[in-house]
């Protein structure tokens, strides 16, 4: 059996994502709306603090509420990590996919300032796949052991690591 | 009659709602004038303030304008419009209405790879 498509949704969805093309288009590169309904916006990664202050603050689009934030490892990509924040929207019941890329060097802004949640998120992220958010209030490792090296999640990473247990 | 409650943790029931949203609502149409007028950020809010905003001076019993509105209680409506104000003035200083910063490079997106 296939999953019915919902026209309806996928059209408001599309016409929500030109909407925010349309007021924010200097961060905007893309927008995509999976064949699943989810909305994506592929951002700029100077745009994230105004992107999801806009997201959260702007009448027609309060997500509120900061789900998940995680990283996507490409190595062949010149950006080979892929930031993903995952946002629900409590008023509108709609869900909205944020995606930003950086390289091993290059800091990201931290979105501690506008979701309190992302705080552990991005010591996961940091402790896991070594991207450096700035101003954030406590970048420290969250779920490897006190003296591990390397970064576990990264592809080049092997299976079962560097050191014997 | 008084409604003592919002039912909502940590709001309080606003007295004289119609005079908060009028002085927010002021506020946020007066930040907006120093924004380009072919902005669509501005266009766009301009019209979801004159909207509320109308309906605030035209009705005045507080239940009747909740369901107008359609934003929950009152006093949600009041914390958006502050959040509101809070985001043009950010949006005064970020001008995201410039075109795009810098394009990705070829691939970046490309999925599957």
């Amino acid at each position: 059996t296939v999953r019915p498509k919902n026209e309806i949704e996928q059209k408001q969805l599309c016409a929500f994502g030109e909407y925010v093309a349309e007021i924010l288009p200097k961060y905007i590169q893309q927008v995509q709306v999976t064949c699943f309904n989810e909305l994506e916006l592929l951002i700029h990664p100077d745009g994230i603090i105004p992107v999801l202050t806009f997201l959260r603050d702007h009448t027609n689009a309060q997500f509120k509420s900061l789900a998940d934030l995680t990283a996507v490892d490409v190595p062949s990509r010149q950006y080979r990590f892929e930031i993903v924040y995952n946002l629900l929207s409590l008023r509108f019941n709609s869900r909205i996919r944020v995606k930003t890329y950086t390289d091993e060097l290059t800091p990201i802004d931290s979105a501690v300032s506008v979701h309190k949640a992302a705080n552990w998120y991005e010591r996961e992220v940091w402790d896991m796949y070594g991207v450096f958010f700035a101003n954030h209030p406590d970048l420290r490792r969250i779920l490897t052991d006190y003296g591990f090296e390397g970064h576990p999640f990264r592809k080049d990473f092997p299976l079962s690591g560097y050191v014997e247990v | 009659c008084f409604v003592q409650t919002t039912g909502l943790v940590g709001l309080a029931v606003a007295e004289n709602p119609h005079e908060r949203l009028r002085i927010l609502y002021t506020k946020i149409l007066a930040v907006l004038q120093n924004i380009p007028k072919d902005a669509a950020y501005r266009k766009y809010t301009e019209q979801i303030v004159n909207q509320r905003f109308n309906l605030v001076q035209t009705e005045t019993d507080v239940q009747k304008l909740q369901d107008k509105l359609n934003g929950g209680q009152i006093e949600e409506v009041i914390v958006q419009a502050e959040n509101e104000l809070s985001l043009a003035r950010k949006m005064l200083q970020w001008k995201p209405w410039e075109p795009l910063v810098e394009e990705p490079p070829t691939d970046q997106w490309r999925w599957p790879i």
